[in-house]
C-alpha cells in the first residue's frame, strides 16, 4: 500500500469517521439508556445556563437604564420658561451632559392628568402647583461618582429648588446581579463537573461492556489511539447532544418567561430580544458540553483502558 | 527471524512458563511445538506476540530485542503477527466479514482495499459465502477458519497458532493443518502449538518439544 500525504489524510478521516459513526451506532443500540443519560446531562447543563440567561437579561435591562441616566432639576417657582431655557442651554455646555430637556409645569400637568386619573381633582385647583423641571441627560460613559458630584454642584445653582436622581437602585441592582452571577458561575462549575462524572461513568460501563472487543483489538495490533477513539467520540456525542437538550430546555424556559419579561421591559422602557439570549446560550453550551464530554471520556478511558490486557 | 537466547518466563509466584530456551526459527519455516499441557507451548507463543514479556534472556525478532519494546510499540509489533487461538476469539456481535476486517481497520486500510482483502482471505479458507453471518451460527471448524482468515488477512510475516485444532475431529484438523501448510508455502513463518502427535507425525515437519518449560 503506497502512502502519500493525501491518502494518509483520507485514511485518518476515514478512521475517525468510522469511530464516530460506530459510537453513534453503539449508542443507538440502547436508545432508552442513551436517552436517559442525555436527559440527565441536558438538565444538569440547563440549570446554570438558564440562570445565566436570566441574569444576562436583567443585566441588559439595567444597562439600558444606566445609559439613560439622568438628573431631574426642579426649578424654583417663578422662573419663567425663557429663563429656564437659558439655564438649560448653559448646562448643555458642561462636558458630562449630553442634552437637557425642559419639562414645563404645563407639560407636567398634562402628563400627570393623563396618567394619574386625578383629572377632575386637578381641575379643582386654581393654579398649577407643579414646578418647571429640567431633565438633564448625562453622557453614558460617566462614572457614578461624577453623577453625585454634578448633582451636588447643580444643587448650588440659584435657580435650583431641588435635585433628584435615582442612580442608587441601579447600583444596588448591579451589585446583586454581580453576586448572583458569581454564585451561578460556581454552580455552573460544580454542575459541569457533575456532567463530566456522569459521562465518565457512562463510558466506564461502555468500556466494561466492550471488554472482549478491546482485548481482541489489542490482539490484532490495535494501538491505544485506535482503541481510545470510539470512547472519546461517545463522550463528545454525549456532550454535544446533552448541550443541545440543555439549549432546548433553556429556550423553552425563555419562552415561558417571555410574556412577563416583556411587560417588565416595557416598564423599564426597554425591549429585550429573547432569541439573542437563546443564541448566546447555544454558543456557550455547545463548546462547554463538548469539552466536558471529552474530558469525562478521557478520564474514564485513561483510567480503565489500561486495565484491559488480552489474556 | 525468531531467535530465543536463554529466554525464561517466570510468573509471579515463582512458577516458570518456559525456562532457559535457546532456539532459532528461520524466516519462512514451519514448526510444531509439542508437549503436555502446561509444558510451556502457549507461553512460548505468547512471548513472541508480546502477550508476555520474558523475565530473562533475549528474544529477537527481525533482529530487535522485543523484551525491551515500550508499551506504545507493542501494537506495532503485534501487527507483524497473525494470532490463532483454540477458542477462536471472534467477536460474537459482529459478522464474519467485520471480524476478519478488524486487523485491516486497525492498520488504517481504505474501505475498498478492506473489502477486497477480506474476501480474498475468506475465499482462501473456503468461507466466502458466509461473510454476512454471525460467527455463532457457524460450526467449530468454520469458526476456526474465520479465525485463520482474520490472522492472514493483513499478510503478516509471522503466524502463530495455539492449539488450532484442539476442539476439532481428526478430519477437520487435517484440513486446518493443510491450510497452514499452504500459507507457509507463501513464505509466512508459521509456529503451531499442538498436542495432536499423530497428526504432526503425518505432516513431517520440524518439531519443538517442550517439557516443563524446557526444550528436550
Amino acid at each position: 500500500m503506497r502512502v502519500t500525504p493525501v491518502s494518509r489524510l483520507s485514511i485518518w478521516l476515514d478512521q475517525h469517521w468510522r469511530s464516530a459513526y460506530g459510537s453513534y451506532v453503539e449508542m443507538r443500540r440502547r436508545p432508552l439508556a442513551t436517552m436517559m443519560t442525555l436527559l440527565v446531562i441536558g438538565i444538569t447543563l440547563a440549570l446554570p445556563a438558564s440562570l445565566l440567561s436570566l441574569l444576562k437579561i436583567s443585566q441588559s435591562m439595567t444597562d439600558d437604564q444606566q445609559q439613560s441616566a439622568s438628573i431631574s432639576l426642579f426649578l424654583k417657582n417663578g422662573i419663567v420658561n425663557e429663563k429656564a431655557l437659558r439655564v438649560a442651554a448653559d448646562l448643555e455646555l458642561l462636558p458630562q451632559i449630553d442634552h437637557v430637556e425642559l419639562l414645563t409645569s404645563a407639560d407636567a400637568m398634562d402628563e400627570f392628568r393623563s396618567h394619574s386619573g386625578f383629572g377632575d381633582a386637578l381641575d379643582a385647583l386654581d393654579d398649577n402647583p407643579l414646578p418647571n423641571v429640567l431633565l438633564i441627560h448625562l453622557l453614558t460613559d460617566n462614572g457614578s461618582m461624577d453623577i453625585k458630584k454634578l448633582a451636588s454642584e447643580l444643587k448650588q445653582e440659584s435657580v435650583t429648588d431641588s435635585i433628584e436622581y435615582d442612580q442608587g437602585w441601579i447600583e444596588r441592582m448591579q451589585a446583586i446581579t454581580q453576586a448572583i452571577r458569581r454564585a451561578v458561575q460556581a454552580l455552573g462549575f460544580g454542575l459541569g463537573l457533575a456532567v463530566m462524572l456522569i459521562i465518565g461513568n457512562t463510558i466506564r460501563l461502555e468500556i466494561m461492556n466492550r471488554r472482549e472487543e478491546i482485548e481482541v483489538t489489542r490482539l490484532v495490533g490495535g494501538s491505544d489511539d485506535f482503541i481510545r477513539r470510539p470512547f472519546l467520540y461517545i463522550g463528545l456525542i454525549y456532550g454535544l447532544f446533552g448541550a443541545l437538550i440543555a439549549w432546548l430546555l433553556v429556550s423553552i424556559l425563555l419562552m415561558l418567561v417571555s410574556g412577563p419579561l416583556g411587560r417588565l421591559a416595557e416598564l423599564y422602557d426597554t425591549t429585550i430580544s429573547l432569541s439573542t439570549f437563546s443564541l448566546q446560550a447555544l454558543l456557550l453550551l455547545i463548546p462547554i458540553g463538548i469539552s466536558f464530554g471529552l474530558a469525562g471520556a478521557w478520564l474514564a478511558v485513561s483510567r480503565h483502558l489500561s486495565s484491559i490486557d488480552p489474556e | 527471524m525468531i531467535h530465543f537466547e536463554n529466554v525464561s518466563k517466570r510468573f509471579p509466584g515463582g512458577h516458570y512458563g518456559v525456562s532457559n530456551i535457546t532456539l532459532e526459527i528461520e524466516s519462512g519455516a514451519l514448526a510444531f511445538i509439542t508437549g503436555h499441557s502446561g509444558a510451556g507451548k502457549s507461553t512460548l507463543l505468547r512471548l513472541i506476540a508480546l502477550l508476555e514479556r520474558p523475565t530473562r534472556g533475549q528474544l529477537l525478532i527481525d533482529g530487535r530485542n522485543i523484551g525491551r519494546l515500550q508499551e506504545n510499540e507493542v501494537a506495532a509489533h503485534r501487527r507483524k503477527i497473525g494470532l490463532i487461538f483454540q477458542d477462536h476469539r471472534l467477536l460474537s456481535d459482529r459478522s464474519v466479514f467485520d471480524n476478519v476486517a478488524l486487523p485491516l481497520h486497525v492498520r488504517g486500510f481504505p474501505v475498498r482495499e478492506v473489502g477486497k482483502r477480506v474476501r480474498a482471505s475468506l475465499d482462501k479458507v473456503g468461507l466466502l459465502k458466509k461473510e454476512k453471518v454471525l460467527p455463532i451460527t457457524l460450526s467449530g471448524g468454520e469458526q476456526q477458519r474465520v479465525g485463520i482468515a482474520r490472522a492472514i488477512v493483513s499478510r503478516p510475516p509471522i503466524l502463530l497458532a495455539d492449539e488450532p485444532t484442539g476442539n476439532l475431529d481428526p478430519e477437520l484438523s487435517h484440513e486446518i493443518m493443510k491450510l497452514f501448510i499452504a500459507f507457509n508455502q507463501l513464505g509466512i513463518t508459521t509456529l503451531i502449538a499442538s498436542h495432536d502427535l499423530d497428526l504432526i507425525k503425518k505432516l513431517d515437519r520440524p518439531v519443538i518439544n517442550l517439557q516443563q518449560g524446557e526444550l528436550t
